[in-house]
């Protein structure tokens, strides 16, 4: 891997990278769909955060297509697919303490995703 | 005399940074001059004023704001405020019904053009683990309370998009100019730990 000198910093932290890709892949879900997280225990690096498996929710935003983590992190290709905002109320997240109002947003890729039955 | 010893050794953590610094520089893995040049840019030059200008002018100009809101990456760039980790964002506006807060709960994703680089408290894991199950407490210890007919919307951002809230204009401002206003926004205030206080009558302009 090549080192980063003094002279490319300013470029790197001006420019960043992206890990949004260009390609036509189709989403597998539309806004207001409902899913359901699937429940994986991956021992690799994930962006699929514990609290959110098996959990229920319904999609809010596509973001487009994005670099999978999942594979990405481990040499394992792009995997290029749609990145949700999926919108959780607490309740189902935090069972019937949490206030019935309140809600999460979180961030997921197609293949963290299932329709809800 | 002292009421410490004048050659007490660096912490721990301390140590362990510039071993590690000193090996990957050794093993010519890392340039320390470029490692310096980070560690000026975000002391000196990108922080959370950044996020505050694009507060203040959101709040002083409808178009802009509604730029901002449909999309962040673009809007914020025209303020010149683009890079790393600031490539795909997005701004959540809180309002009367909503009071937006963010976390990283994998580790300490933050939208760095804007804010800087994260505080301690966002990156330590009492903040990540707590305050996606009960951000109403959480909000609490920083001294904020949303009432209780105001949904509490927490963004976890460990995916691709940053997150940046558009904090409320408090009351008292009109008038102020976009300079003004951008001395009242807080960085906590962005992250949505925090909201703005009205300030003192007379304060400015």
């Amino acid at each position: 891997m090549p080192v980063i000198t003094k002279d490319l910093v300013s470029v790197l932290i001006n420019t960043g990278g992206s890990t949004r890709v260009a390609k036509p892949v189709a989403p597998r879900f539309r806004v207001g769909d409902r899913v359901l997280v699937r429940t994986l225990n991956p021992e690799h690096h994930t962006r699929l955060p514990r609290y959110a498996r098996g959990k229920r929710g319904t999609v809010e935003h596509d973001h487009g297509v994005f670099v999978f983590p999942d594979t990405s992190a481990h040499d394992e290709g792009e995997k290029p697919q749609h990145v949700y905002t999926v919108r959780f109320v607490a309740r189902e997240l935090w069972g019937p303490s949490a206030p019935e109002r309140d809600t999460l947003r979180l961030d997921l890729w197609d293949d963290y995703l299932d329709p809800a039955p | 005399m002292a009421e410490h010893a004048h050659t007490a050794p660096p912490s721990d953590p301390e140590l362990r940074i510039k071993a590690l610094e000193s090996l990957l520089a050794e093993k010519k893995l890392i340039d320390p001059a470029a490692v310096d040049a980070i560690i000026e840019t975000y002391e000196t030059k990108i922080g959370p004023r950044n996020g505050a200008r694009v507060v203040a002018r959101a709040w002083t100009d409808p178009e802009y704001k509604a730029r901002l809101l449909a999309d962040a990456t673009k809007a914020i760039a025209e303020l010149g405020f683009s890079g790393a980790q600031g490539e795909d964002m997005v701004v959540v506006e809180n309002t009367e019904e909503v009071h937006n807060v963010v976390v990283c709960t994998l580790c300490s994703c933050y939208p760095w053009p804007t804010l800087g680089l994260p505080p301690v408290w966002y990156k330590a894991a009492p903040y990540r683990a707590r305050v996606v199950s009960d951000p109403r407490g959480v909000l609490l210890e920083f001294g904020t309370v949303v009432s209780d007919d105001v949904e509490v919307r927490v963004w976890d951002s460990n995916a691709e998009l940053r997150y940046l809230v558009l904090p409320r204009r408090p009351e008292g401002t009109d008038g102020w100019s976009e300079e003004q206003l951008a001395a009242l926004v807080s960085r906590d205030s962005m992250i949505g730990t925090a909201t703005i206080p009205t300030p003192a009558p007379g304060a400015a302009p």
